[in-house]
């Protein structure tokens, strides 16, 4: 669960204020809004990238995946794996989910090309598997279908149903066929007082 | 001229020349050990300048991508002055150390500043990814470098480009001694003043073929910089 309790987060030098904000376990939050109205601003703050004021409850790991995936200089699989690797966790015990999840992103084929010469879909798909591989708390996805054709947001709304009972999942669109499709609660941002 | 110096340059080659190739090897362990100097001192500069904050940063970056323009000629004064002051006990003027210590500071700022122009960017997003994965601090020292291997060896090649062709710093400290401190670049300006030019153009192809196949072996181990 992530709670905002009176938080000031600075954003195109206009200081936008979010008051008693909670996002629940089991629940996908959809953070939708204008260009510029601070959704991705909101999500680095609750991730704590960003500098803010106020209070973030953030109770357990928080995992950001930015709008443009950001993959390491290795390949599809060694990116997808990473978390595990750094949590010095066995990865032959997360093989069935990695091998699951990567069937249903048709990664498979492509899952030992270097991640940084895939499509920018690819890369999107295997930045997201590389943000749920290790099960965080909290998930948070900025734009996440922006790169993604109509079959891969299929596999991804697919994906986010069945994980969500275990996270809390928070992510910033626009793409209102993708927040019909998943939407549990939906904030609209415009009004920089939420 | 051209297909007059080409025979020249090969000839030169084929001669056996003994000075030749000493001017060839001086040239070379001089640019490479150079590069390979300032490439250590300057990823550590680098990466330190570019991950840290600290009071007067811009200002460092501007006198660091001042210097990776500076010329040849002017460094070379500067350490020229530098050895017949405080450096006397350090360096004699017309030795190969002296030139060694002049390519090494003309090359410094080249590969410092372009770790800190290529990485600058990279490094604030893969650090803020790592981060939200949960990397501790060393597991974010590690990604670092392997995400600026690219960069160290793009500014490897551009290093070791500009030591292998400067001129002015080796013939201000160096001297242009025969057997002794006598480079390419500076054998290429001597023959030319002294009217030489087939022999100066040669030596020159000769230089542009070692740089080629130099340039051709670091490829292999970046090969898409190339493409």
């Amino acid at each position: 669960m992530i709670n905002l309790n009176n938080v000031n987060i600075v954003f195109s030098d206009v200081v936008i204020k979010y008051k008693d904000f909670t996002f629940k376990k089991g629940e996908i939050t959809f953070i939708s809004g204008p260009n510029g109205s601070g959704k991705t601003t909101l999500l680095k703050a609750i991730a704590n990238i960003i500098d803010h004021k106020g209070e973030i409850d953030r109770n357990g790991f928080v995992t950001f995946v930015s709008q443009k995936p950001i993959l390491f200089s290795k390949t599809i699989y060694q990116n997808i794996i990473y978390p595990l690797e750094i949590r010095k966790l066995d990865i032959s015990n997360y093989e069935n989910r990695i091998e699951k999840y990567v069937k249903l992103f048709e990664l498979d084929k492509i899952l030992h090309k270097k991640a940084k010469s895939c499509s920018s879909g690819e890369q999107m798909k295997a930045s997201i598997l590389r943000g749920i591989i290790f099960e965080p708390d909290v998930l948070l996805l900025d734009e996440p279908t922006t790169a993604l054709d109509i079959k891969s947001i299929e596999e991804l709304t697919k994906l986010l149903n069945e994980i969500k009972k275990d996270m809390t999942i928070i992510i910033s669109s626009h793409d209102r066929l993708f927040i019909e499709e998943l939407n549990d609660v939906l904030y609209e941002l415009g009004d920089p007082y939420v | 001229m051209i297909q007059e110096s080409i025979v020249e340059a090969f000839n030169l080659l084929m001669s056996f020349d003994e000075e030749i190739y000493q001017i060839i090897f001086l040239s070379l362990t001089l640019a490479l050990l150079a590069t390979l100097t300032a490439l250590v001192f300057g990823v550590f500069f680098g990466i330190l300048i570019s991950s840290t904050t600290f009071k007067g940063k811009r200002f460092v970056k501007k006198l660091i991508f001042t210097f990776m323009g500076i010329p040849p000629v002017v460094l070379g004064l500067f350490v020229l002055l530098l050895t017949i002051g405080p450096l006397d006990p350090v360096f004699n003027l017309f030795t190969v150390q002296v030139m060694f210590f002049a390519q090494f500071l003309l090359v410094l700022p080249i590969i410092t500043g372009n770790i800190i122009i290529s990485s600058e960017k990279t490094q604030k997003e893969v650090l803020e990814t790592a981060e939200t994965l949960g990397a501790s601090r060393m597991d974010k020292v590690k990604l670092l470098i392997v995400e600026t291997k690219p960069f160290i060896l793009m500014s490897m090649i551009l290093g070791f480009s500009r030591a292998i062709s400067e001129v002015g710093a080796v013939m201000l400290v160096g001297g242009n001694i025969r057997y002794s401190t006598r480079t390419m670049t500076t054998y290429i300006a001597r023959s030319n003043s002294m009217g030489d030019y087939s022999k100066s153009i040669a030596m020159g192809i000769i230089l542009l073929i070692l740089a080629f196949v130099i340039h051709s072996i670091l490829a292999r181990f970046r090969g898409d910089f190339y493409d």
